[in-house]
């Protein structure tokens, strides 16, 4: 009977050891080292490098800092993955912040506050503060420009952008005049909004600025998709998409880094993508629209998280990170949110691919004048919606006013909330 | 005549997209969309398949998937033909509701207890490990399919193999051990297909669990061949997935008849 | 250890009026609960426990960034209840699994009756038919939303035939059709080789008998197969009915739950909510509303199967 029980008590034990080995729990706070972990959504070699090098000088004189760790996780559901795993309790201590979530990052308090460099410019903190604090560092600004394929351009007989700039004349409808063209003469795409395929709508914020368009008011309690300004940016557009051919329909895919669009709109940084390219490209600014120029920016900031283990070490480093050194050499990847740094010249070193005007027209302009892409709290799920409501839109006999009336209807409870 | 004909017609949305992701893997960037699409390469280039490994340790993630499958294989035929042997030929008390408890884990799909799952893994410091990767299928609801399919099947032992064991002075441990268990090949041959298979083809929990790449399973792996900024890399992705998919596939083709006939007689006819 | 125990018993011998403790009842019974204690254990703890968790989570607004867990009581069921977006979601799940479970069976069937036929080849078929089964999932679903783009390899096909292919995954009717089609080829080779198998337990005596009776392929097909490898169709019925509610990694590649919410099934919104929007006590909500679907069409189909089933009597 003895030996029973003892079988029995030994396999119940077993069973509690094989589930509770395995990894060995970190040890919380003071003891040992202090290893602090940001989680990225770059996955780019070069990046990781610089982020490295970065760590190792800030170790070298903070020797109770043990292993700094940079995660990347895929850009694709990066806020998701992050959101699951702050609430299943494994707290990153810094994190990467996409603007469109920064309003729930910060209003929610899981960030704690930073301090304000004076250096930065207000126009690229204010999504990043509230009551006057600053809870996340912009560390990249990012305008939007236009990449062309000019051997395109002028083989289907246009003017290239840079010339219609230069006289003054580079619209939207010239851009949608040369997407057709080019479609029409090489059967390869015309324009393409960069990361659209019709399902990412807030890509969009690039075509509607020309408007005066906003998806919602200022203080984003009103849906405005169904005002005039709107209705009249998304018929221009399904008007490129399905009447006149001068963008891609859906479901169609154009590479324009493959030589296989005219255009693409995106932001800068997608240069890098061009090193390897087998045709003549340029950089331009944004068209005007009906309203007269507008320049749009995305941004990603860094934050601390509240209920990371190391918050005090952990803002040190990021200031460390964010200083006038690291932002410099940041700026080869990253535009920089310092008034001392937005020069052609700074600008130049870590942009070899871009040329000072170029620089001067498109990023420094961009980041001091630009429009941020949109953002609210509860940004997944109106994201969700807005692009479930429109995807009526993308039809080719669709009614405009209708789907963006039924947006609105579907977006003003989420939004009042 | 017709039969064969109809039965070439039915086999092509079987066998066209293997063929498909095989072929095009070796097409160039600029061959993939053109039209007419081409059924055989017009210039084949392993170049995607470079890349596969270039850009993820896909070796290492390879050999992850593998051995958590084999080690999921082997931990749930020793915890569901123990358990099926027992529900089917020993008679304890309970037995009947044990078994309702265990069919329970049928029922619940693994979205709805992913969270708790999740907390309840990082509580014990194992999240980013493979631990819940294998612990949670060998002893939770993926199981007790395999359970169920040994409790079929050992009922349909004649009882006299058991007696004759009990005359030699078998003990239970014995008579499973060295009566039951030999003739359950079939069984385990059905079991282990089922298992492996699972696990091999995980999608939600390596996502949930795993965050560091050289942690990831296949699954995982394949959704990430995206460009700097996002964009699918089509023939990589192509490439990465007939590489997942083709050693199964011979394996399975050269052991095809024990992969079929083992699931013909689970005994799931009734 | 059992040689142990018993070599006592029987060197010692148990004074003459008492039985021995261990009797092989005995003996058996506590051989039955370690036998299953592993699994029972397993169940337990990655099964029921989480599923009470997820009944406590659906009682609270649980705010992942602010750190709250404020105790809502039934707010999320009443949520739910007014929510606009969970009829569609129903509907668009039953219309899936309905589709699904249907083309499913049939096609199963029916090439398991194609391959009954004492042809040369069978094998081969067979093989064929039952290799999507075995490739990766990730890879399959790949494949095809690669095949089903505008310009991708089907509408490719289709034109050299003169015909305009939708743009299937774009369209509200057609991407249903994608999602089910990609689903039903993956997993109906596996229906295929159980019906095959059980075709082949049918005497062919009877099929004889009949034919000189004068009956047609149909009536020997009604009468004679159908309830002869019924207990066979309950069955995979109810595995391709509860299989059919929990299909996700589908319709998060191609889809997306899209165009609109016409592919956004329940278990897909379920996942929405949790793990995009945050709201992790709705979808705690939603995820007990699965459970119970699945437990009510399992246990209406196991209770058919008085009806169905030929054995049962």
């Amino acid at each position: 009977m003895k030996l029973r029980t003892l079988t029995a008590a030994g396999l119940a034990a077993a069973l509690l050891a094989l589930a509770g080995c395995g990894g060995d729990s970190d040890d919380p706070g003071s003891q040992g080292p202090v290893d602090l972990r940001m989680t990225i959504w770059s996955a780019n070699a070069k990046h990781t490098a610089l982020f490295d090098q970065i760590a190792a000088a800030y170790k070298k004189d903070h020797p109770e800092v043990g292993k700094i760790t940079f995660e990347s996780i895929p850009m694709e559901n990066y806020t998701t993955t992050l959101t699951t795993q702050i609430g299943g309790g494994n707290v990153p201590d810094l994190a990467w912040i996409l603007e469109s979530s920064a309003p729930d990052f910060v209003t929610s308090g899981a960030l704690a506050p930073i301090d304000k460099d004076p250096d930065l410019l207000p126009s690229t903190t204010t999504n990043w503060e509230q009551d006057g604090q600053l809870f996340a560092y912009p560390f990249s600004t990012s305008p939007m420009g236009v990449f062309v394929n000019t051997d395109l351009v002028t083989a289907a007989g246009r003017q290239t952008p840079a010339q219609q700039v230069a006289a003054g004349t580079w619209t939207w409808e010239q851009a949608a005049a040369t997407g057709a063209a080019v479609q029409q003469k090489s059967g390869k795409g015309g324009i393409v909004v960069g990361d659209f395929d019709f399902k990412g709508w807030d890509t969009l914020t690039a075509v509607w600025g020309g408007w005066g368009a906003r998806p919602w008011s200022e203080d984003g309690k009103t849906c405005e998709f169904d005002k005039p300004e709107m209705v009249d940016a998304m018929t221009f557009i399904h008007k490129m998409a399905f009447t006149d051919k001068a963008m891609p329909g859906p479901g169609v895919t154009s590479d324009f880094y493959a030589g296989d669009a005219a255009m693409v709109l995106t932001q800068i940084s997608r240069a890098a993508l061009l090193e390897k390219a087998k045709f003549k490209w340029d950089l331009v600014p944004l068209p005007t629209g009906p309203k007269g120029e507008y320049a749009v920016v995305g941004q990603a900031g860094i934050g601390v998280l509240k209920r990371g283990e190391h918050v005090d070490a952990a803002k040190d480093f990021l200031k460390f990170f964010s200083n006038q050194e690291n932002s410099a050499k940041l700026a080869q990847f990253f535009p920089p949110p310092r008034k001392s740094q937005l020069t052609t010249a700074t600008l130049a070193k870590a942009n070899p691919l871009l040329k000072p005007a170029q620089l001067q027209s498109v990023v420094i302009n961009g980041i001091e004048s630009g429009v941020i892409k949109s953002s609210h709290t509860g940004y997944a799920e109106v994201q969700q919606t807005v692009r479930a409501a429109l995807d009526p839109l993308w039809q080719p006999n669709a009614d405009v006013q209708k789907v963006l009336t039924e947006v609105c209807a579907k977006i003003n409870p989420l939004l009042s909330k | 005549m017709l039969v064969y004909g109809v039965l070439l017609v039915c086999l092509i949305p079987f066998v066209f997209p293997t063929w498909w992701m095989a072929t095009t893997s070796l097409k160039p960037v600029n061959e993939i969309f053109a039209f007419p699409p081409s059924l055989w390469p017009r210039s084949a280039t392993l170049d995607a398949y470079r890349q596969v490994f270039e850009l993820q340790p896909f070796g290492r993630q390879y050999v992850n998937s593998l051995y958590i499958a084999l080690l999921v294989t082997v931990g749930t035929l020793v915890v569901s033909s123990l358990a099926g042997y027992a529900f089917a030929r020993i008679r304890f008390r309970g037995s009947g509701l044990v078994f309702m408890v265990v069919l329970a884990g049928l029922l619940v799909p693994s979205e709805v207890t992913i969270i708790p799952l999740y907390r309840m893994f990082d509580g014990l410091g194992l999240v980013d490990t493979h631990w819940p990767l294998i612990l949670i299928p060998i002893l939770g609801a993926p199981s007790v399919l395999a359970t169920f399919i040994m409790r079929q099947f050992f009922i349909t032992l004649p009882k006299e193999l058991e007696e004759a064991g009990r005359v030699d002075g078998l003990g239970r441990l014995g008579l499973f051990w060295q009566v039951a268990l030999p003739l359950a090949r079939p069984a385990i041959g059905a079991v282990s297909i089922f298992t492996f298979l699972h696990s091999w083809n995980l999608y939600l929990e390596p996502i949930v669990f795993l965050s560091s790449k050289d942690k990831f399973t296949i699954p995982q792996a394949l959704t990430q061949y995206v460009d700097a900024y996002g964009g699918a890399l089509w023939n990589v992705q192509l490439a990465a997935a007939t590489l997942s998919a083709l050693p199964v596939l011979i394996v399975f083709v050269l052991a095809q008849r024990q992969f079929v006939e083992g699931l013909a007689q689970t005994g799931l006819k009734g | 250890m059992t040689l142990l125990v018993r070599e006592r018993v029987e060197v010692a011998g148990p004074p003459p009026d008492r039985p021995p403790f261990w009797t092989m009842r005995r003996r058996d019974e506590l051989a039955g609960w370690l036998f299953v204690a592993p699994q029972l254990a397993g169940i337990i703890a990655f099964v029921l426990v989480p599923l009470g968790l997820v009944v406590w989570y659906s009682l609270h607004e649980w705010s992942v960034l602010a750190d709250t867990f404020d105790y809502v009581g039934l707010g999320n069921y009443s949520a739910l209840a007014d929510d606009p977006r969970l009829g569609p979601a129903l509907r668009a799940t039953g219309l899936f699994s309905l589709g699904l479970v249907v083309l499913n069976l049939s096609l199963a069937l029916f090439l398991a009756v194609l391959l009954n036929q004492k042809l040369r080849g069978t094998v081969v078929f067979r093989t064929l038919f039952f290799s999507p089964v075995v490739v990766t999932l990730v890879a399959w679903t790949i494949v095809w939303g690669f095949l089903l783009q505008d310009n991708g390899g089907i509408n490719g096909f289709l034109e050299l035939l003169g015909i305009d292919g939708p743009n299937w995954l774009r369209g509200d009717a057609t991407a249903m059709i994608s999602v089910i089609v990609v689903q039903l080829f993956k997993n109906v080779g596996l229906n295929m080789v159980l019906f095959l198998a059980a075709l082949q337990g049918v005497p062919a005596e009877l099929y004889e008998a009949a034919r000189i009776d004068g009956a047609s392929a149909w009536a020997r097909f009604r009468r004679i197969t159908v309830p002869l490898i019924s207990p066979t169709i309950l069955l995979t019925s109810i595995l391709t009915v509860v299989g059919s509610l929990q299909v996700f990694a589908q319709i998060a590649v191609l889809t997306q739950g899209g165009p609109g919410t016409s592919t956004t099934v329940l278990i897909y919104y379920l996942y929405q909510q949790a793990f995009q929007f945050h709201h992790f006590g709705y979808g705690a909500t939603i995820s007990l509303l699965l459970f119970v679907i699945v437990l009510a069409l399992t246990a209406l189909q196991w209770r058919m199967r008085r009806k169905l089933s030929f054995y049962e009597d």
